[in-house]
């Protein structure tokens, strides 16, 4: 946007560029500073020993991984359905799951509370799968609608003159050219499923059941008077996101900016 | 979670797409299957649950109740009533409003002018860009310690203003209503400026290289060219972030918790964090009902208000 063909206001966009920068990285060079203070490395052996982390590891994937199912598989269908098949009243029927984009889940937590209990299946991962699903479902069937979209009408009528019908359509054309969007799907579902923090705050009670977003407070009764350890605990609970985000960048770019661009 | 955007123009155009394209199709090929059994999982999934929940609060939002006893009290509509007269919810409006007015120009400030940075041309982007969009895949709950560290009275923040020789400027940031609510305005602004920044970045690759071309050859200089031509240019992208941001701020929860509370004193207390309390620990179900509520209808208003400016614009 900027022409810089002269050296000095390279350098003047630069250096601008780097302070800009610097507190979007100081909060994460003061975590990792922090959690190295006083008893340095041990202050992570000792939240390791606790031998909880990989328990609260293990929930948070078996949640996301939940979740990412059951929104894809009813994404895929529904964005198929609205998109390619003939519907009657079927933007009635969108912009009512749509309506969903703007409920904030503090709304569900009484009406889920009392449902979850007569269900019993309160303190399980189903009580959070579930309603997490519910919610992110909307915006998959938005942008995954609106990608299905140009796929050329010419060819599911000649799939369709060839004999093919709907469920062959949705497997052998559907599903396969459908997955750059899926791929976005996936990825805004997991950072929503693992990063939630309200639903497992209410429905999960029990350390065998709960997240990692949890496990902070966790360790803030824990080790009540020693902050440093609660922030390696935090450290080790970024380090996998982190890591995920470098190796998948284009993938989480992608997803996020997939409804921006046409 | 990204661009609203979509929620208005694209589903309308291919609303009309498919309306010109419909009687062509029939009369050649075969008829299309019925896509009803297509979408009635995911319809009923999502709108079951959520229509369920939302008629189940409207109904505890007209009892008072502790969500326990088994003989609730019919009160009508004096939970609403209670919430007007609720110096704390109007205290959360409030607080709704500067944070969105706030987070969302500062927001898109930052956001606007990184992607335009990052469109001239730098070395290293990538290294930039991934530091920017970083703490947009961080949980909140992940950074809730940090922060809560870095702004406390003897936290980094103030060690650095010491020796930067602005010790004078040190405070208690989270003790004090007046720094409260700022330091979770800030926290927000450097968790999401990410999604920001990639969507204005996204957007301005889509800006014709040629028109840019034309206007420097006019003479435009770099803030004339971004004043007049990229900023228009990307006015979808705005609008569309004002949205999520609107929805963003009524739906704030997890920061204010995490970091405050809720306070010193109600002083960062949101609809969100407010709802939990009374809900929840305080255990007035029936209010935190009808708060909730209040909280669907704003959040409509908001999406509304906005869907409509924005189909106008297109």
């Amino acid at each position: 946007m900027f022409e810089t063909r002269r050296l000095s206001s390279k350098i003047i966009l630069q250096v601008l560029l780097t302070i800009m920068v610097l507190p979007f990285l100081f909060p994460l060079i003061a975590m990792v500073q922090e959690s190295l203070a006083g008893q340095g490395w041990d202050n992570y052996k000792v939240v390791w020993d606790t031998g909880v982390v990989p328990e609260f590891f293990r929930n948070s994937v078996i949640i996301a991984a939940g979740v990412i199912i059951i929104v894809y598989c009813l994404t895929m269908l529904a964005a198929y359905g609205f998109s390619k098949l003939h519907v009657r009243f079927r933007e009635v029927y969108f912009w009512m799951m749509l309506v969903a984009l703007t409920l904030p889940e503090v709304v569900l937590l009484t009406p889920l509370f009392a449902t979850a209990t007569s269900l019993g299946i309160y303190n399980t991962y189903a009580a959070v799968i579930l309603p997490l699903a519910a919610l992110q479902i909307p915006f998959a069937v938005l942008l995954t609608r609106n990608f299905v979209n140009g796929i050329p009408d010419d060819l599911f009528d000649a799939a369709r003159v060839d004999g093919a019908n709907a469920a062959v359509i949705f497997w052998r054309i559907i599903l396969p050219l459908t997955r750059p969007i899926a791929a976005a799907i996936i990825i805004l579902t997991l950072i929503g499923a693992w990063n939630d923090y309200l639903l497992p705050l209410v429905f999960l009670q029990s350390p065998s059941t709960q997240t990692i977003t949890l496990l902070p407070s966790f360790f803030v009764s824990e080790f009540s008077d020693d902050q440093t350890k609660v922030v390696a605990a935090a450290v080790i609970t970024a380090i996998p996101e982190i890591v995920a985000y470098l190796c998948l960048q284009r993938l989480f770019e992608r997803g996020l900016t997939a409804g921006a661009l046409k | 979670m990204s661009s609203l955007e979509t929620t208005v123009s694209p589903a309308r155009q291919s609303h009309a797409a498919a309306g010109r394209a419909e009687p062509k199709r029939r009369r050649r090929g075969p008829r299309r299957p019925s896509g009803l059994p297509w979408i009635l999982p995911a319809f009923v999934f999502v709108v079951g649950f959520i229509y369920y929940c939302i008629g189940y609060t409207g109904y505890i939002s007209t009892l008072n109740w502790d969500g326990v006893s088994p003989t609730p009290q019919h009160i009508g509509f004096a939970n609403y009533t209670q919430a007007f007269h609720d110096p704390v919810f109007w205290d959360t409006i409030r607080h709704t409003v500067i944070f969105f007015v706030v987070t969302f120009t500062v927001q898109t400030a930052i956001g606007f002018s990184f992607a335009a940075l990052l469109h001239s041309r730098i070395k290293l982007p990538n290294l930039y860009k991934v530091i920017i969009f970083l703490p947009v895949v961080l949980a909140p709950a992940t950074m809730a310690p940090i922060f809560r560290q870095i702004f406390s009275a003897s936290g980094q923040l103030n060690t650095i203003l010491s020796d930067i020789g602005l010790g004078s400027l040190a405070h208690p940031w989270l003790a004090q209503s007046s720094t409260a609510l700022p330091v979770i305005m800030a926290i927000t602004v450097w968790q999401w400026t990410g999604v920001t920044f990639i969507l204005y970045f996204a957007a301005m690759t889509q800006i014709d290289k040629e028109i840019l071309e034309a206007a420097r050859i006019d003479g435009a200089n770099g803030f004339r060219v971004l004043t007049r031509i990229v900023w228009p240019n990307v006015r979808g992208t705005t609008i569309a972030l004002a949205m999520l941001s609107v929805i963003g701020a009524l739906k704030t929860f997890d920061v204010p918790y995490l970091v405050t509370l809720g306070g010193p004193n109600y002083a960062t207390e949101f609809l969100g964090t407010f709802i939990y309390r009374i809900s929840i620990p305080t255990a007035e179900v029936g209010y935190g009902a009808a708060l909730s509520i209040l909280l669907l209808i704003l959040a409509l208003a908001g999406a509304i208000a906005f869907g409509v400016r924005g189909m106008r614009r297109n």
